[in-house]
């Protein structure tokens, strides 16, 4: 089994809340954002469904289930909605929002160590 | 007068779809209503001129009633009660026959005024109580509701639903597609007494301005029409699921019936994966429509496609899945489907769920 390792791809400062910074790294492209909280997200810019640059969506909230009528709007920068087909994922966890049967995005762990930010694949 | 001997089914059997006509027409539920609504009629004249149809919708054999099921009496075939149950019910060993008036659907959606059409569905209802379901207990009414007035509709299901023959709601629809809230008291009104919502063309579907219109424009022969009136079907299943209605009326069922069913499968198929991309758009949908679909709609059998190689047609029903069909005949019109001939390539279980046990469970049967 290959060994993981973790590989530095930029500094602390680069990566923002509601928006990824997309990387190159041993020829597979990585989208880093930071969620509010302050965690950071490491993606794979690949979506399960059909294959289309994830991470070049939307970050945003979420409408979640409601009686007719209504309208709630919550998990504001939780949530990356895919540009092609709108498929809806939680950023917290990768996994596609209300589905019985969800896709769910590849994530990297990522960390950080004095500034600068680290990928493990 | 006979009809060709029919296989009988080894099973039980209820009729989602027969059509009984009120001999006489207008003039024969003027008892059935107050002396000045009959007085206007009469200065009308409209009993004699309320049934008319453009030339080139007429039937291409003269009329959609099957000209072998006359009473032996005379009169217009499905005219009488007695008959009925003996030509329909006997020789088919159908338990329950699910009656729908397409005289009081045609009115009520179209070819009489609001006010007029209120008069004229509760006298027609009443007509059918009275002159109909007393004949055998094995009929049962899909009482109808005058639609151009939603409240009035709500109040004729409270006035006469409670009726034990009475097991569903017949909706003569409009242009307006089933989710719209223009119908939502009608909805309360057939939950609050357990019935379904029945559904079936009334006649001037995409002849008139009122009724639901074929996509794209208006046909040019009755085949044409006929075969795209199932479109207002398919638009109608998809405005009910995505305007809410079964989340705001949980206990309502509907079921379609002669629109077809096999444009279903690539109907779910599409809705369920649009859903699954801009759901957040109908938040108020909160799972997926194929499921909405499989809790509270149904679809009448008749008039049953027929693929030149039979099992393609067992194979998609078998995708669909066996609890989305109600068995219908369509007594007395030409395209009529009897029982012992119909889905005979099914398994025997899942025939009985198709003949008896959907049904059952969709109308209000006590």
């Amino acid at each position: 089994m290959k060994e993981k390792k973790s590989i530095e791809v930029g500094s602390a400062d680069e990566f923002t809340v509601g928006q990824f910074k997309i990387v190159d790294v041993e020829g597979r492209q990585i989208g880093i954002t930071r969620l509010k909280t302050g965690e950071l997200r490491a993606v794979r810019n690949h979506c399960p469904h059909k294959g289309a640059p994830v991470c070049r969506g939307t970050i945003g909230g979420t409408w979640p289930p409601c009686e007719p009528g209504e309208m709630k709007y919550e998990r504001d920068g939780e949530v990356l909605v895919c540009p092609w087909h709108g498929f809806e994922f939680d950023l917290i966890t990768g996994v596609e929002l209300y589905q019985n049967e969800p896709t769910k995005l590849l994530m990297y762990p990522v960390t950080e160590s004095d500034g600068r930010v680290l990928v493990t694949l | 007068m006979d009809t060709v001997p029919l296989q009988r089914p080894a099973m039980k059997v209820i009729d989602c779809d027969v059509h009984p006509y009120v001999k006489g027409g207008m003039a024969s539920v003027f008892p059935y209503m107050p002396e000045p609504w009959v007085e206007r009629f009469k200065r009308k004249r409209a009993a004699v001129n309320s049934e008319a149809r453009s030339l080139k919708y007429l039937h291409p054999n003269g009329t959609i009633n099957r000209e072998d099921a006359r009473p032996p009496c005379g009169g217009v075939s499905g005219s009488d009660p007695n008959w009925l149950v003996q030509d329909l019910l006997e020789k088919n060993k159908i338990e329950h026959a699910v009656l729908n008036c397409l005289q009081t659907g045609s009115l009520c959606s179209t070819l009489a005024g609001t006010d007029e059409s209120i008069v004229l569905c509760s006298a027609f209802n009443d007509f059918l109580i009275d002159q109909w379901l007393t004949v055998d207990n094995r009929l049962k009414f899909a009482m109808s509701v005058p639609t151009q007035d939603p409240q009035a509709c709500a109040a004729e299901i409270r006035r006469i639903g409670k009726h034990s023959q009475i097991v569903a709601v017949s909706l003569p629809l409009l242009n307006i597609l089933m989710g719209n809230r223009y119908y939502w008291p009608i909805y309360e009104a057939a939950a609050e007494m357990e019935l379904p919502i029945l559904v079936h063309v009334t006649g001037p579907d995409s002849i008139y301005y009122g009724p639901p219109i074929s996509a794209g424009g208006i046909p040019d022969s009755y085949v044409e029409r006929y075969v795209t009136l199932c479109q207002a079907g398919e638009s109608s299943v998809n405005s009910l699921v995505f305007s809410g209605v079964f989340e705001k009326f949980p206990r309502l069922k509907v079921i379609f019936v002669e629109y077809g069913f096999l444009w279903l499968l690539p109907l779910l198929w599409r809705m369920d994966r649009t859903w699954r991309q801009l759901r957040h758009e109908v938040p108020w949908v909160k799972k997926s429509p194929v499921e909405y679909v499989h809790e509270h709609i149904r679809f009448s059998t008749q008039p049953i496609d027929e693929p030149r190689d039979p099992k393609d047609l067992d194979k998609l029903i078998e995708i669909m899945g066996y609890d989305q069909l109600c068995f219908s005949t369509d007594y007395p019109h030409w395209d009529n489907d009897m029982p012992g001939q119909s889905l005979r390539g099914l398994p025997p279980a899942q025939r009985q769920k198709i003949f008896w046990d959907n049904a059952l469970t969709t109308f209000r049967m006590r």
